[in-house]
Order: C-alpha cells, then structure tokens, then sequence
C-alpha cells in the first residue's frame, strides 16, 4: 500500500511540474468555463439546427421563438415572389399558411404546425375554461392478453381509470428522456478529459524509458497501476460528487452509478499506451474508444422505460435518478458488473503487459494483439488459461453485440437479423480461438488432440461465462427477444457446448494444421456456425 | 519548396503506413451509422409523426359505440384497422383471441350540452412497450377528434389542420450528420497536427530537421498542409457518400471550401498550441478544450460555421460565397499571426 501511495504522490508532482508556472489555475478556470459554456451550448441544441427554414409572417402570428426558424416581416404581394424564389419555405398570413409543394416547404410546414400547435394550445389554456379548452379526457385501462378475467365489466363508464391514467390528447408528450441522458452525459465529460493525462503518464515512461528502472524497484506492476491511477481515479469521483451536487441528485447514489463507468473508462484508457506505437495512434485510438464508449452508454439509454434492455448502460440508471424512480440491485448490477469485469480483466491484461519488449516494439497492430494475448496467458497451464481466457471475455463480448445491434438498426429489418447473427458468431468465434491460435504460432501446441482439447476448454469456459451473464440478465430482459437472438439459448446445455467445441476446434485446426492464413479460418467458422444457428436453431423465426 | 513537399509527402505516407486514418474514416462512419440508428430508433418510439413511415402499419383496434361516431374515421385515416363492436363483451372476447390490440370505449351520449369533458376508456396489453407505441399511434386521431369536439362547443384552434411531411429526420441529416461530417476531419487533423509536432520535440528529431535547412514554419506549414489535405479529402468523400444515398448537398464546392477552411482554422491553432507547449500531454489537452470552447462558443452566434453548413447544404437563399469569404479572411489573419508569433517563441528558446 505504502508503494501505491508514493507512485500516486509521484504522479501528482509529474502533473504539477507539467502545469506549473501559474498555468494550472488558468487552466482550471478556462475548464469550468468550457463546461459551462458547453452545457449551454448542449441546452440550446436540444432543438435540432438552427435557421433551416425561413418563415414570413405578417398580421397576427404568435411569436415564433424556436431557433429552427429564421423570421421575417414581409407583405402577401412580396410573399408570393420569395415563395416562388425559394427565398422563404413558408408564408403565414395570420390564420391562412401558404407553402409550396416541394419537400423543404413541406418539411417546414409540419415543424410550424407542432410549434405554433403547442402555442395555441397556451393560448386557449390561458382563455377558456378548462373543460372547453379540453373537452376529451381518455381513461387508460391495462389488461393481460393471455389471462381473461373472469368477470367483463359491461358497462365501463362505471369503472373509472385512476387519475394518473386519464390522459388529455392535446398535452400527451412523449417520454424521450433527451434532456435526463444528455445531463448524464456531463458526468462522462470530466472522465474523458483526466484520462489524456493517466494516457500521458504511462507514454512518458516509455519514452524516457524509465518504466525499466521502476520495474527493478521492489514493486509490483499492480502497484504501478494503481498508484497511477490514484489521483486520476480520486479527482474522477469528485468532478462526479461536484456534478451531482450542481444538479440536485444525490450524491452518493450518483457516485455509486458512475463509479463503475469511471472504472471502465479507466480500463480502456489503460490498454491505449500499451499498444500504441505512434503519437497518432493514440490520439486515434483514445477517439474511437471515446466514441465507441459514449454510443455503448447512450444509445440504451434513450430507450429507458421502452425495454428493459435499457438497463445494460448505466445511464439509464442515472435517468431513472433524475426522474425519482426507484431501481433495484438487480437493474444496478445489470450494467455495473459488467464494467467492473471488464476493469479487472484489463488491469490483470496490462500487469501481464508491462515489459520493455512489449511496450516499445513496433510492430503492426494485430501483431501486438497476439502477442498481447500470448502474454496474459499462463503458458505452463495452457488448458485453465484458454479456458478463463474465454469466460472473462464475455463481457466484450457482450458489449461489442451490442454496438453491433446498434449499428445494424440501419438495415432493413431481413439483412439486420442476418447481419447481428453473423456479426455476434464472428465475435465469438475470435475470441473463443484467439487464445488458441497464438498457442499454436508460438509451437506451445503441436497434436490435433492438444488443439481439439484446447477447444473444448475454450468453449467450455465461454459456456460458463454466457450462462453466469444470462443468470444476470435473464430477470431483466427476459421479455426481450432481441437478448435471446444474440444468446442463443434454447436446448439442452450440451448442444450448445458441442457446437462451440465443434466450430472452435474448426478454426483452430484449419489454422494449426492445414496452415490456413487465421482470419481465412475465422471467417470459415463464422460461415458454418451462422449456418448452424440459422437453420438448425431457427434462427431468429 | 522542395523541402516542404517531402515533409508533406513523409506525412502523407506514414499516415498511410500506419493505417491510423483507417481508424478515423471508420469512425465517422460508426458515428453517422450509428446516430442514424439512433435517430430511427427514437422517431419510432417517441415521434408520433413518424412511426408508421417506416413501413405499413395496421394497427388493429377496436371500437365500441352504439352510434356513429367520427373517430373510427380518424383512426382509420391514421393506418388502423379498425372493427366496430356494439357491446364491450364481444370486442374483449376479440382481444383475448388476440384479433385485435386496443379498445376504445364510447359513451352512449355524449355530455356536450354541460360543462362536462367527453369520457373515452381505452382498453391496452400490459406490455410497456407495445402499449406506448399504440399510444403514440393513436394521438394523432384523438387529437382530431378533441378537436371536433372543441369546435362543437365553439372553440377554434388555430393552424390544427396543418399538413406537411415528417420533418425530423430532414433536420436531422443537415443540422447533425452533415456537419459532424464536415468537421469532424478537421478536428482530427488537429489532433494529428499535435501529435506530429510534438513528436519531433519529445523525440528529439526537430533538431535535425532544423539543422536541415528548414524553419520551424515551414515545419509547421508542411505539417498543417498534409492534414488539410487529408481532412479534405474525406470531406469530399463524404460528400460523394451523401449524394450517393440520395441526400441533396446544395452548393457542394462551398459546403468543401467551408470544410476546409475549418480544417485549417483548427489545424492552424493545433500547431500555435503545440509550439507553444511543445509536449503531447499539454497540447492535446488544450488543443480539446479548444476545440470545445470554439464549437460552443460559435454555436451560441449566427456566424457559426456549424450552422452556416446546413444552411449552404439545405440551399439556403441568403446563405452563400460571402459568408465562406469570412471565413477564409479569418483564417488568412491566424495564419499570418501564427507565422509571426513562431519566430518570437522559438526566438527566446535555445534548443528549438
């Protein structure tokens, strides 16, 4: 513990140094104010663009305040010549709206009406009685389809939904938790900018080539890892409190949400100066991860009490915060055990890493990824390794099935099915052969029994690891079909356990023994285990 | 001159050795795939104008009136399949054999005459969310038919028989995904201006290539050109994509010359911050907070870039060359001043 206190120590004098002079207050005021200015920059968007149509208006119009339209005064005779000109979209003449046929014209006149429909409906709250302004009141009842009651009210009037499920159908707005996930995204800001300077620290070392000398101390790596990410890990969890602060939510369930995203983040920020080789890398690497990141965290999140696969980011907890509704361990646990999983897996991966030989070669990328996975395993334990080596990746695993069905929402809806089906096996398929595969390049493993029982290790583990997350989530989203697509989990356990075993043992013997080229023998098992889900699991109907 | 060139060249070529733009391009590809992907998942879920535009409906729904009542008409002008039922039982019984998804129920009488609003009872699965889609189906027609009830008691709401098509996503290509299009690669390049310059220093190679008969400027200057050129070029490319998947770009060479003069605006500051603090760490710090500020500062004025894009885009009428003109003479100014200030910083440093 003493050494972890003293290479954090060390850490904040680095960063002092870095910023001394008088800069760092500058720096801290020019931060706030970019924050500031940010989030109010954030507020404004929250319409979408700005000046896209161009209105005018003449007579008695209400005031249009929405920052999409660009207003201008001009008279009928004129109006007509810039409608035809295409110099405005739009020409509202006090009650009447004139417009043109094409697109844009039409585009605008559906923006005004919602606009000027919600200020009408101001202006006739503010005039007329109630029951005149709102004469419709829709009692809302919910049944079961699948269990008829015994008794059917026949007369229903006499049964009155409670007041909450009474809706008026001019003021129903539409829960899109817009404002609730871009707030949440505020806590994300801080995190993402300390982590350039916990990058930074370790690139340091390797260029001054000190992390040699620190290896010869009588520390561990997981004390230089910690000890690094100490002060970065303290200040992420006050920007956190400070924030929660400024919003009104609570502090220390704020803290308790974020803290695992922080970790993750975290995580992903370590494994960017292990692997980069140029400056550009890791500025390239550090914006997909952050890109990458941010969608993983928002995309569920906008669907938050529209399906409880929400739940797998933990901005939807954060939402759920804001809206003061309550969530229980079990939604808590949904998105934070995953990351933590993650955290760990990553700290023990770069622990494994941290070496001379590994951190300065150049060598292309995928080079690095294989020697990277050469390194985490226990070669004197080849079998337990790719077996855990399988398990603990289930979390990526499950985060990149995620982003994959995010981005195949662009698809038409028969393509999509497919494409989420080959792209998950893919996935699958690489990380269950992965740990294999730098086995048999090393020489570590020569026999076709060696392979076949490294496969079966693998998929062994990677069962386990599924099921262990389906234990977690199978309470969630367990009315969802989508989690059941991406985890095919119908039929008895050995089924699926010889199908991974089969497919695995496919890759990793066209690789080992018939030399085929590694992605040529991934992309052929990926072939043949969508097949065998498509058609002797149904697919997805 | 010579000696300019291979520096953009030796960028140009490491750019591509190392495949880190591949990294970029895809990214940008993930963030316009993805926040479409966003976009249609929200449109359909919370948009009560869209959904249905994706694809047929046919909502089946049923109706229980013993009279004629108009809002079988609106709902079936809004895509459902309506069924009309005289007594609740049999339209329950319709249901539970899953024929159809939703109940209305109407009062016999309508209490128009007092003070009283109408009563409807609306009948939903549990499921949440199938029944916030039907709701989200239905407004529209319950909206019509409050409507003609506020008519009937003598109440006008203006501007309610409106009709256009569903404009978000129209906002949403040319507000959102064209300029984060746009000027994404220029905020790329200068990071890549950053790090590129900052490499020299921290790698000690800036000396040699200043012992080589170059100034720091034309250091700079080279570096600034390469990522220009390749911030550029994916602009383009972008541009080729839109047009491709049939989304129109008005004024294309202006919507590029803008692309580009914020490349170098932003890569142009990149190299000021780099020379100025000379390490990654600091620089690229900076150089994000910059790019922050710039971006939400301009946001919160009409000359910002970000808008003056859409609006070239969309084909605006009062937007053109001009407003591009401005910009390339601000950029112009940043330039000359970054050329002066290098010779005065470096000036009082020995070693760079």
């Amino acid at each position: 513990m003493r050494q972890v206190w003293t290479i954090a120590l060390r850490e904040v004098t680095r960063l002092r140094t870095r910023f001394s002079g008088g800069a760092s207050p500058l720096t801290v005021v020019i931060l706030l104010i970019a924050i500031g200015l940010a989030v109010y920059a954030f507020r404004e968007t929250a319409v979408l663009g700005s000046g896209l149509y161009r209105v005018g208006v003449w007579g008695d119009v209400p005031p249009i305040q929405d920052s999409r339209f660009a207003v201008m005064n001009v008279d009928p005779a004129q109006a007509r010549l810039l409608l035809e000109r295409r110099a405005i979209d739009v020409f509202i003449n006090g009650a009447e709206v004139i417009h043109r046929s094409d697109d844009k014209s039409l585009f605008a006149v559906s923006a005004l009406k919602r606009y000027l429909e919600k200020l009408e409906l101001k202006r006739i709250a503010d005039t007329y009685a109630q029951e005149q302004a709102f004469p419709l009141r829709v009692g809302v009842h919910y049944l079961n389809p699948n269990q008829p009651p015994d008794d059917l009210p026949e007369n229903p009037a006499a049964e009155a939904a409670p007041d909450d499920q009474v809706i008026i159908p001019s003021l129903m707005t539409p829960p899109a938790p817009f404002t609730q996930v871009i707030i949440a995204l505020i806590y994300i800001l801080p995190v993402t900018f300390i982590s350039i300077f916990f990058t930074s620290s370790f690139m340091d070392e390797k260029i001054n080539r000190r992390l040699i000398i620190l290896m010869s101390a009588p520390i561990t790596p997981w004390q230089i890892i910690f000890g690094k990410m100490l002060p970065y890990a303290v200040f992420a969890n006050v920007a956190t409190a400070i924030i929660a602060a400024l919003t009104q939510a609570n502090i220390l369930l704020a803290l308790a949400i974020f803290a695992p995203t922080t970790m993750f983040i975290f995580a992903i920020y370590l494994m960017v100066p292990l692997f980069y080789r140029t400056f550009k890398d890791t500025t390239f690497i550090s914006m997909l991860v952050t890109t990458v990141t941010t969608a993983f965290l928002v995309f569920p999140a906008m669907f938050t009490d529209v399906n409880d696969l929400a739940f797998i980011s933990p901005l939807t907890l954060a939402v759920k915060m804001y809206r003061n509704e309550p969530f229980g361990w079990r939604e808590y646990l949904f998105p934070s055990l995953p990351m933590a999983a993650i955290f760990g897996l990553s700290v023990y991966a770069s622990t494994r890493m941290l070496n001379e030989e590994f951190l300065l070669g150049y060598r292309p990328i995928t080079r690095k990824l294989a020697d990277a996975v050469y390194l985490i395993l226990d070669r004197s334990r080849p079998y337990l390794s790719v077996g855990l080596l399988s398990l603990l990746f289930i979390p990526m695993v499950y985060m990149a099935q995620l982003v994959m069905l995010a981005i195949a929402t662009n698809l038409p809806l028969r393509l999509m099915v497919i494409f989420v089906l080959a792209a998950s096996v893919l996935i699958e398929e690489i990380v269950k052969s992965m740990g294999i595969a730098v086995l048999i390049e090393r020489g570590r493993v020569k026999t076709t029994w060696g392979i076949v029982g490294l496969a079966l290790m693998s998929a062994l583990g990677f069962l386990a690891g599924e099921k262990l997350l389906l234990f977690f989530s199978v309470s969630m989203v367990a009315q969802s079909a989508l989690s059941e697509a991406l985890f095919s989990t119908t039929g008895f356990l050995l089924i699926p356990l010889l199908a991974h075993w089969l497919f695995t043992s496919i890759a990793a013997l066209l690789y080992g023994k018939l030399r085929i080229f590694y992605p040529t023998a991934i992309f052929t098992a990926t072939v043949l285990h969508t097949f065998y889900n498509w058609f002797l699991l149904g697919g997805v109907r | 001159m010579s000696a300019v060139l291979a520096i953009i060249r030796k960028e140009l070529s490491s750019v591509a050795r190392d495949r880190t733009i591949v990294i970029a391009i895809v990214l940008q590809l993930f963030i316009a795939s993805f926040s479409s992907a966003l976009l249609i998942g929200m449109l359909s879920l919370y948009d009560p104008d869209s959904i249905g535009t994706f694809g047929n409906l046919n909502l089946p729904v049923g109706v229980v009136s013993q009279q004629d009542e108009p809002l079988s008409g609106f709902l079936r002008e809004r895509g459902a399949q309506v069924t009309r039922y005289a007594r609740m039982a049999e339209a329950q019984q319709a249901f539970y054999d899953k024929k159809i998804m939703a109940i209305f129920w109407l009062p016999a009488s309508s209490p128009a005459q007092a003070g009283e609003p109408d009563q409807i009872q609306l009948y939903l699965p549990e499921s949440e969310t199938t029944s916030s889609l039907i709701l989200m189906v239905v407004q529209e027609p319950l909206k019509r038919y409050e409507n003609l009830l506020r008519e009937q008691r003598g109440l006008k709401l203006r501007y309610s028989t409106l009709q256009g098509k569903p404009a978000t996503t129209f906002e949403f290509i040319y507000s959102v995904i064209l300029p984060v299009l746009m000027f994404f690669p220029a905020f790329v390049a200068g990071g890549m201006v950053v790090d590129s310059l900052s490499e020299e220093v921290e790698n000690n190679t800036l000396e040699t290539l200043l012992s080589a008969p170059l100034s720091v400027n034309r250091i700079a200057i080279a570096k600034i050109a390469a990522a220009v050129i390749l911030a550029g070029a994916q602009s383009a490319a972008w541009i080729a994509m839109l047009r491709l998947n049939a989304i129109t770009v008005h004024h294309p060479g202006l919507v590029l010359a803008l692309a580009i003069i914020i490349a170098g605006v932003t890569t142009v500051g990149a190299a000021f911050i780099a020379v100025l603090f000379r390490d990654r760490e600091r620089s690229q710090f900076v150089y994000s907070l910059f790019l922050l500020v710039a971006a939400s500062t301009s946001y919160l004025f009409d000359l910002s870039p970000i808008k003056k894009i859409s609006r070239l885009a969309i084909g605006d009428y009062y937007t053109g060359a001009g407003d591009v003109a401005l910009f390339a003479v601000a950029l112009a100014a940043l330039l000359f001043i970054f050329l002066r200030s290098t010779r005065v910083i470096t000036k009082g440093r020995a070693g760079v």
